[in-house]
């Protein structure tokens, strides 16, 4: 049983130490790729299947890994959680008073941009249309990042990667990326793994012994059968390594399974109760 | 229902909860039914299955606590599936015939282990598992061997793979087995069956075979226990079935002198193997009367027919000529050509078997359980009716551009209304961070805090949000087959509604000065026979297009059925699809179909929009008469009781805070609709080519 790796949360941010990841496929040398040559890269998925983390970890090999001057840079990844009252000042920044001034403060995005880092803008379809002009400008050849409130025009350090998200089977037809905003990017798609692989990321994520994890990577795989009832992305493998630590906290495994999973993804009492029918014959 | 045992289950109660756990751990959608459903020859004694759907008893009481019972329903359940997911149905004739040399040669396949008609069974192959029946003298005995050693591997397997489900498979089983009856006497092949049954249950081997004088059940459950273990397929249990039969043919030939010698002396003259019919297969089993040994299935296995299963499989893949499929591209293969119809040929004798042993079964893509109420007797009867939801599809995509043509006038002045539906009062939002101008009250406050010394934030912005629309919207429309009558002609009805536009009086016709009148020759005197079906498609054709302009949400249906197992929503479009050429082309395959039980089509829209997140819901019902089915009530020409049901669908409506109407083409509408629908919520329409019209002012009316 390994002891879970929860990193040190207060510099979580410098990447300082490796942020796992179990490649699926040939991701990890895509994404290098597209660095070497600065392309913007667009990550499809569903919730909890790993962007995030995935990121992370390219932002660590890429920034800690490799003998170049970005190695010095504190803050390698700048990841922001767009929501529907994000707008583009919210990325860019905003006129603050401080003391008797105005002073100017950089947003998230401007900070990247200046110090050479990797932006990850994640669910960018939710934020406010206006952010478009702003991923627009940074992802054609010029890489410009246009402030309009000072008026400067800033262009983007060399090292500087721009990386959104985004979860195809969630959206409204409202809410949508523009077929011109998508075709500046790189896409690498992403899903729940195999069993097995699943069953790994499982165990090494929450500590929890090889059979329970398989056990719990087995539930996941039937409760994603259910999709259309409601569970819209199927129960995220975040959420298995949820339940697999309440497991190695003590909790039973099929009250585990209720809290972390039946109650987390629907409402629905009767699809409540058909998965914890699942749960009961999967488990021994 | 009596509720003779208080710890009695039902299906109705239980089906939608077993359906989802079917759903989840096989990944495969299964109608779940009562086995009376069941209305075609084959009459199961028990559960069983046929490709689309599981069969259940109607409800279960063996146990006393419910949740026993309930344990039952899961393990017949898991049976079913245990088919599907260990390869039950993948069994081929010529893999058998590879794995077993010993297989005595082909024969035709006879009717009551096939189904198919006299005349077919030549002309297209049989199931493999029929095929393989069929080689044996006594076809329905191996049948029932194989699926019974089947049954064995299957839950030995399900076990391994459901650790959790043992507590109940072992208390089911258990059951079963105490519930066995004693085999006839004098016949030796019904004992051996029978102890090989028990055996499955869970029955001691020893004890079972102590008190076999044959000596030739030990080698059954040799070959049985052979089979639970990882890894065993339906080729093993193929095997295991050859040897029990060869076993069991060849104690018939003793069978008579076991009835008369002492049980010991019995006992060492039959030696397995010693006789003609050699478990090793040496020659021929000689003929027996196999087919008419006794034998009592297991009730939570049931009975499943294993080459039926196989046929609806093998059709399901196939598309019949019925179906309306697209025709095939000119230049294609001669032998493509042969082969697809030799398919074609095959899919139909599956069709025509299948048709023949499980009666008329409507099997839509899902099916659900519907209330009805019956206001006689003042109750709901719950799941009384079956809803089945096929998606419509289509080819014709061009459907929408004869629309767009035949209403060009009409069609403008909808979407023009719409565009005065939308809000045009921008709401302000106040303090936020971020806006076009600043707020005077937040930038005073601000300045005053700072002189003060305290922190300020930073909302001294306001901000001008266009209000969004919040709705859902639902269309029903109803597929009688009264639609398909033909829309009376302007010019042969002395309606004084003329189709032509008014002049341009009315302040918003700007369109009539720019001349946009409809095309000089009367395109409807020209096209073929229009019928109401027709202008119901297009009226919800051009609803669509215009709701796309406002960014309602919305899903059409049309509904049909006939009888209340066989309720049938036609999906066109559903809330989460967006507009594309396959709408146009599903709206273009509505057709006139049967009745029109409208109660449980309201409640299964109603299902729908529960599941919107909207601020406001709209059911709109458009049909062209009064609701009727051929059980819908117990007098078929009384029409009350669908109208009462209906009503009492719309009140629930109401009650789950959809707004509801009903616009009508049945110039009789007033007198049943004045009852029907709460608050004067209906429309008759005089003239059918109103239709668009009318019912882009109700959706105003409603969402405005």
């Amino acid at each position: 049983m390994n002891p879970p790796s929860v990193p040190d949360r207060g510099q979580a941010h410098r990447l300082n130490s490796e942020p796992w990841y179990l490649p699926l496929g040939d991701e990890v040398e895509v994404f290098e790729a597209a660095y070497a040559a600065r392309l913007p890269v667009l990550l499809k998925g569903p919730t909890g299947c790993g962007k995030t983390r995935f990121v992370e970890h390219m932002a660590w090999r890429l920034y800690r890994q490799q003998d170049t001057p970005r190695r010095a840079l504190e803050t390698p990844l700048m990841t922001v959680a767009c929501h529907e009252d994000l707008t583009a000042t919210d990325l860019v920044g905003r006129f603050l008073l401080s003391g008797d001034e105005t002073v100017w403060v950089d947003g998230p995005l401007t900070r990247a941009v200046r110090s050479g880092a990797i932006c990850y803008l994640d669910e960018v379809v939710e934020a406010r249309k206006d952010t478009t002009v702003v991923v627009h400008a940074l992802t054609d050849h010029r890489r410009l990042l246009p402030i309009e409130k000072t008026g400067e025009l800033l262009d983007a350090h060399p090292d500087f990667l721009l990386v959104i998200s985004y979860n195809p089977g969630y959206q409204s037809v409202l809410k949508d990326l523009k077929p011109s905003t998508r075709q500046r990017f790189v896409s690498l798609e992403f899903d729940y793994p195999d069993v097995a692989t699943e069953a790994t990321i499982i165990a090494h994520e929450s500590g929890v012994d090889a059979a329970t994890a398989e056990r719990l990577a087995l539930i996941g795989q039937k409760v994603r059968n259910l999709r259309e009832h409601g569970f819209e992305e199927g129960v995220s493998t975040r959420l298995l390594i949820y339940t697999a630590q309440l497991v190695v906290g003590g909790i039973a495994p099929r009250r585990a399974c209720d809290v972390a999973i039946a109650r987390a993804v629907t409402d629905d009492p009767g699809v409540q109760e058909a998965v914890a029918e699942i749960v009961d014959v999967l488990l021994p | 229902m009596a509720h003779d045992a208080p710890g009695r289950v039902h299906l109705v109660d239980a089906q939608r909860v077993l359906g989802l756990f079917a759903q989840g751990l096989s990944g495969r959608y299964l109608h779940l039914r009562p086995i009376d459903a069941l209305k075609g020859q084959f009459r199961p004694e028990g559960v069983t299955t046929d490709g689309a759907s599981i069969y259940l008893p109607e409800s279960v009481a063996e146990f006393a606590s419910p949740r026993h019972n309930l344990g039952l329903y899961r393990i017949a359940v898991l049976h079913q599936l245990g088919y599907y997911e260990t390869g039950t149905f993948d069994f081929s004739f010529d893999a058998a015939c590879a794995r077993l040399p010993s297989l005595p040669p082909e024969r035709p396949v006879t009717r009551e282990v096939g189904w198919a008609p006299e005349g077919a069974r030549a002309l297209v192959p049989a199931p493999d598992l029929d095929r393989f029946f069929a080689v044996w003298d006594a076809p329905v005995l191996m049948r029932r061997l194989f699926m019974t050693l089947e049954d064995l591997r299957i839950d030995r397997t399900m076990l391994r793979r459901y650790p959790g489900a043992r507590a109940d498979l072992e208390r089911v089983m258990a059951h079963a087995l105490e519930r066995r009856p004693e085999p006839p006497a004098g016949s030796l092949p019904a004992a051996l069956f029978e102890g090989l049954v028990r055996y499955t249950l869970g029955a001691d081997a020893a004890a079972l075979c102590a008190s076999d004088v044959s000596g030739r059940l030990r080698p059954m459950l040799d070959a049985a226990r052979a089979l639970d273990r990882d890894g065993a397929d339906v080729y093993d249990s193929a095997a295991a079935a050859v040897h029990c039969y060869r076993l069991m043919a060849g104690a018939t030939a003793d069978e008579v002198a076991d009835a008369l010698a002492a049980p010991e002396a019995a006992g060492a003259e039959r030696r397995p193997g010693g006789t003609e019919a050699g478990p090793d297969g040496q020659g021929e089993p000689r003929p027996f009367d196999g087919d008419a040994v006794a034998t009592v299935p297991v009730d939570f296995r049931g009975e499943v027919q294993p080459g039926l299963v196989q046929r609806r499989l093998r059709a399901a893949g196939t598309v019949g000529a019925s179906d309306g499929a697209t025709g095939r591209t000119p230049d294609a293969d001669a032998a493509d050509a042969d082969r697809d119809e030799a398919e074609r040929r095959t899919a139909e004798v599956d069709r025509l078997a299948l048709r023949r042993a499980f009666g008329e079964t409507a099997a839509g893509d899902r099916s659900y359980l519907v209330d009805e109420w019956d206001f006689q007797q003042r109750v709901y009867l719950k799941g009384w009716c079956r809803v089945h939801e096929h998606r419509l599809r289509g080819d014709d995509t061009d459907f929408i551009a004869g629309v767009r043509e035949r209403y060009a006038l009409q069609a403008q002045q909808v979407k023009r209304q719409f565009r005065m539906i939308r809000p045009e009062s921008l709401q302000r939002v106040r303090r936020v961070s971020d806006g076009e101008e600043l707020e005077l009250d937040g930038v005073i406050e601000a300045v005053i805090d700072r002189r003060a010394g305290h922190a300020t934030d930073e909302h001294v912005y306001t901000r001008r949000d266009r209000g969004l629309r919040d709705v859902a919207a639902a269309f029903l429309v109803d597929l009688s087959a009264s639609t398909d009558y033909p829309v009376p002609e302007p010019d042969q009805a002395p309606s004084p509604a003329a189709p032509p536009p008014a002049p341009a009086t009315a302040p918003d016709d700007g369109d009539f000065l720019w001349g946009m009148w409809p095309a000089a020759g009367n395109p409807q005197s020209e096209a073929p026979r229009r019928r109401v079906i027709d202008v119901e498609r297009e009226a919800l054709a051009l609803m669509c297009e215009a709701l796309e302009s406002l960014g309602d949400r919305y899903a059409v249906y049309g509904f049909s059925g006939y009888g209340r197992e066989n309720v049938e929503i036609h999906v066109a479009k559903e809330f989460r699809d967006r507009l594309t050429s396959r709408t146009w082309a599903a709206l273009a395959a509505m057709k006139p179909r049967r009745s029109t039980r409208m109660g449980p089509a309201i409640r299964h829209a109603l299902a729908r929009l529960a599941g919107q997140d909207a601020r406001m819901k709209v059911l709109i019902v458009v049909s062209d008469g009064f609701p009727e089915d051929t059980d819908y009530g117990p007098d078929r020409n009384d029409h009350e009781y669908g109208i009462q049901d209906t009503a009492r669908a719309l009140q629930e409506a109401a009650a789950a805070g959809v707004s509801t109407f009903c616009v009508t083409v049945d110039r009789s509408g007033h007198d049943y609709l004045r009852r029907m629908c709460p608050d004067q919520r209906y429309m008759v329409i005089d003239e059918v080519d109103e239709l668009p019209r009318a019912l882009s002012k109700v959706y105003r009316a409603l969402t405005a």
